[in-house]
C-alpha cells in the first residue's frame, strides 16, 4: 500500500494486560477520508486498539503516527481526534446543547459562534429542536446522534467509533448505518469504526481490518474480504460459508483437484500446495446453484445431493442438502417471484453446481 | 380494597414510628416552649417570653453563633478530607474499596463516647500529641490549647462525623462512570477541567448531603463540647441539655431548641439555594 494521503499510521503496536495479550504487533495505515472498520469477535483487541489511538491506553511497544508525527506521548485532549463511545457517555447533568457545545466552550469560542455550530450539527444529525432536552429524555438512537454531533463539532481529523450502534435495535441500527455512512461521505472525515457485526462492516466501510486474538487476520475491501477470504477464520466470521475438509489430489497449472469425502472438486490455483496436502474449502450458500444435470456441466463443479430441509426466510429460501454421508451443505435461493419458487420437496435428489472461482481454498 | 393500594400498608411501621416518636414529641416540645416555669412548677399558658429570654443575655447568642461556626468549620473539614478519600477509592484504588469502607463502618459503629474519650487522652496535657512534641523537642511546655478549646471540639467532631461525609460522597461518585471522564478528556478537557466540569457536578449531591449531615450532627452535639470543649468550646447543645437537667427549665430549653432548629434549617436552605443558583449560572 502506498503512503500517499496516509493520515494515521500504527506501527507494530503491542499491548498486554497481565497474561492476556490484547493487541499483538499490529500495523496499519489509514488514508485521509477513509472509512475503516476494525472487525472481530469480542475480546479480539479491537476496542483496546481504538483506545490506544484515542490515548486512553498506553502501548507496550510500537508507535502511532498522525501526519507522520508520533502522538503516543500526547494526552487524549491534545489529539486531533474524537471518540463516540458505545454507551454514548453523554453528560447527564447537561442539556443536549451543553453536551454538544462542551468542547467549544472549553476552547473559549464566542457564544454566538458556538450556538451557530451547534445548530449546524443538530441539523446534520437531524435533531433540530432538541437543544434544551436532557440526555435522559432521549431514546437510544437520539443519544447516539447527540454523541456523534458532540464529537463532530470539534472537527476532528479522525473520528473513532466504538460499536456505536451496538445498543440499538435492529431497525434503527440499519437506518443509522446508512446515515453514518452518508455523514462520513459528506464530511470526508476519516472514520475508524469498531464492530463485531460483520454485516455492519460490509455495509459501511471502505476497508475492513479483520482481527482475531489481537492480530490482523485480513485487510481488504468488503468485496474482497467477502469473496476471497484468506483463511478459515475469515471465511467463518464474515458472512455464511459452507466449510469442507479435503485433500489435494492433483495440482494442475491453473487448477487444483481436491477430494472431499470421496467427491472430486475443482478450484482455481490461488495458493501454493502440493499433492496430499490437507486443505479447507469454503463456498457461499448463494454461489451454489440447484440445477438440472445438463446445464450444471458449464459450472465446473457438479455434485449430486439429497434435500433434507428447506427453511423460508422471506426474501430467500435456504436448502439443506446432503452431499455425502457426513456432509450437509446450505444453498441459498432468492425468491424473485412466488410462481418461480422451486418445487423441490424434502427427500428429492438434486444437482448442485458451482464455479471454480467461487470455491476458496486455504491450507489446513 | 383495590389491589394496587395494599402497598400503602408497607409504610405503616414508618408512620407509626415517626408519629409516636418524632412528631408527637416535637409537638410536646413546641407546646412547652410557650409555657412558663415558676416556683410552683410548669404553668400551661401561651407566652413568647421564653423566646425573648434568648435575646436577654448575650451569652446565648454568642454560644449559638459559636456552635454554628464550629459546626460549619467541622463540616467543611469533613468534606475536604472525605472527597479525596472517596475519589481515590472510586477511581484509583478499587481493590482497597471494601477494606476501607469496612474500616469506616467499624469506626462508625464503635462507641461514640469511647471515641471522644480517646481524643481527650490524645489531646490532653499528658496526652499523646504533647508527649510526642516534647520528646522530639518542638515544645518545652505541654501545649494547653490542644484540649478544652474550640480546636479540640472541631478535631473531635471531624473524626466522629467524617464517615457521614465519606459515605454519601463515595456513593455519589459511583454515578460518575469512567467513560464520562474519558469523554470529557476526549473533547479537549485537561484533568482539572474534566474534574471541575464533569466529576464534581455529578458528585455534588453527595457533597451537599455529607456536608449537611456533618453540619447538623456537629451543631447539635452536646457530649463532645462537654468533654473536650471547656468553657471556650461550649456549644448550644450542652446549654439546652442543662435546661432539661440541672436548671429544670423545660420551657426555656424548648424555646432554645426551636430557635436553633429554625436557624439551622434556614442556613441549610440558604446553602441549597446558593448551590442551585450556581448550577444555573454555569
Amino acid at each position: 500500500m502506498s503512503y500517499e494521503n496516509t493520515l494515521l499510521v500504527i506501527k507494530g503496536a503491542s499491548r498486554s494486560f497481565g497474561q492476556v495479550v490484547a493487541v499483538k504487533n499490529f500495523s496499519l495505515q489509514v488514508k485521509d477520508g477513509e472509512f475503516v472498520c476494525l472487525l472481530g469477535p469480542s475480546g479480539c483487541g479491537k476496542t483496546t486498539l481504538l483506545r490506544i489511538i484515542a490515548g486512553f491506553e498506553t502501548l507496550d511497544s510500537g508507535d502511532v503516527l498522525m501526519n507522520g508525527e508520533s502522538i503516543i506521548d500526547l494526552p487524549p485532549y491534545r489529539r486531533t481526534m474524537n471518540m463516540v463511545f458505545q454507551s454514548y457517555a453523554l453528560f447527564p447533568h447537561m442539556s443536549v446543547f451543553e453536551n454538544i457545545a462542551f468542547s467549544q466552550f472549553l476552547k473559549k469560542k464566542p457564544k454566538e459562534e458556538v450556538a451557530r455550530k451547534v445548530r449546524k450539527m443538530l441539523q446534520l444529525v437531524q435533531l433540530e429542536g432538541f437543544e434544551t432536552r436532557g440526555p435522559n429524555q432521549l431514546s437510544g438512537g437520539q443519544c447516539q446522534r447527540v454523541a456523534l454531533a458532540r464529537a463532530l463539532i470539534n472537527e476532528p481529523k479522525v473520528l473513532l467509533l466504538d460499536e456505536p450502534l451496538g445498543a440499538l435495535d435492529l431497525k434503527i441500527r440499519k437506518q443509522m448505518q446508512i446515515e453514518l455512512k452518508n455523514i462520513q461521505e459528506k464530511l470526508r472525515i476519516t472514520f475508524i469504526y469498531v464492530t463485531h457485526d460483520q454485516e455492519e462492516a460490509l455495509v459501511m466501510s471502505d476497508r475492513i481490518v479483520l482481527m482475531n486474538e489481537g492480530e490482523i487476520m485480513q485487510v481488504g475491501t468488503p468485496k474482497r474480504i467477502y469473496n476471497h477470504p484468506n483463511s478459515k477464520f475469515s471465511a467463518m466470521f464474515v458472512g455464511e460459508n459452507n466449510l469442507l475438509k479435503g485433500t489435494v489430489v492433483k495440482v494442475n497449472s491453473d487448477c487444483l483437484v481436491i477430494s472431499v469425502d470421496g467427491l472430486e472438486l475443482f478450484a482455481n490455483r490461488t495458493i501454493n500446495v502440493k499433492t496430499g496436502d490437507p486443505v479447507t474449502l469454503a463456498i457461499r450458500p448463494e454461489k451454489l446453484r440447484i440445477t438440472g444435470e445438463l446445464e450444471g456441466k458449464s459450472f465446473g463443479n457438479q455434485i449430486r445431493g439429497k434435500m433434507v430441509d428447506a427453511v423460508f426466510f422471506g426474501s430467500v429460501v435456504k436448502y439443506y442438502l446432503r452431499i455425502s454421508e457426513n456432509i450437509t451443505m446450505v444453498a441459498e435461493d432468492r425468491i424473485t417471484d412466488e410462481s418461480n419458487a422451486r418445487s423441490i420437496k424434502i427427500g428429492d435428489g438434486v444437482t448442485l453446481a458451482f464455479t471454480r472461482e467461487s470455491l476458496n481454498v486455504f491450507p489446513e | 380494597m383495590r389491589k394496587g393500594k395494599i402497598h400503602i400498608f408497607l409504610l405503616l411501621p414508618f408512620w407509626v414510628y415517626y408519629i409516636l416518636f418524632f412528631f408527637i414529641p416535637l409537638g410536646i416540645l413546641l407546646t412547652y416552649s410557650f409555657w412558663l416555669t415558676t416556683a410552683r412548677g410548669l404553668v400551661p399558658t401561651f407566652t413568647l417570653e421564653n423566646y425573648w429570654a434568648i435575646f436577654s443575655k448575650k451569652l446565648y447568642l454568642i454560644i449559638i453563633l459559636r456552635s454554628i461556626r464550629i459546626a460549619f468549620i467541622a463540616a467543611i473539614i469533613c468534606v475536604v478530607v472525605s472527597y479525596p478519600v472517596a475519589y481515590s477509592l472510586t477511581f484509583k484504588y478499587k481493590k482497597m474499596q471494601d477494606f476501607v469502607l469496612y474500616l469506616i463502618l467499624i469506626s462508625l459503629f464503635s462507641s461514640y463516647l469511647v471515641r471522644i474519650y480517646a481524643w481527650k487522652t490524645i489531646l490532653g496535657r499528658q496526652g499523646l500529641i504533647n508527649q510526642i512534641l516534647q520528646y522530639i523537642g518542638l515544645t518545652k511546655e505541654p501545649l494547653s490549647f490542644l484540649l478544652y478549646s474550640p480546636t479540640a471540639v472541631i478535631i473531635t467532631l471531624v473524626f466522629i462525623f467524617v464517615p457521614f461525609t465519606i459515605l454519601p460522597i463515595f456513593s455519589s461518585l459511583q454515578n460518575v462512570k469512567p467513560e464520562l471522564i474519558e469523554a470529557a478528556k476526549d473533547l479537549g478537557a485537561n484533568n482539572f477541567e474534566a474534574f471541575y466540569k464533569v466529576t464534581l457536578p455529578l458528585s455534588m449531591s453527595g457533597v451537599v448531603t455529607g456536608f449537611i449531615f456533618s453540619f447538623i450532627l456537629s451543631a447539635g452535639d452536646y457530649v463532645t463540647p462537654q468533654l473536650v470543649g471547656g468553657t471556650t468550646g461550649m456549644m448550644i447543645g450542652k446549654i439546652i441539655a442543662d435546661q432539661f437537667g440541672m436548671r429544670y427549665n423545660w420551657p426555656f430549653g424548648s424555646a432554645l431548641s426551636y430557635f436553633t432548629l429554625f436557624l439551622l434549617a434556614l442556613l441549610v436552605y440558604c446553602l441549597i439555594w446558593i448551590l442551585k443558583i450556581l448550577k444555573l449560572r454555569r
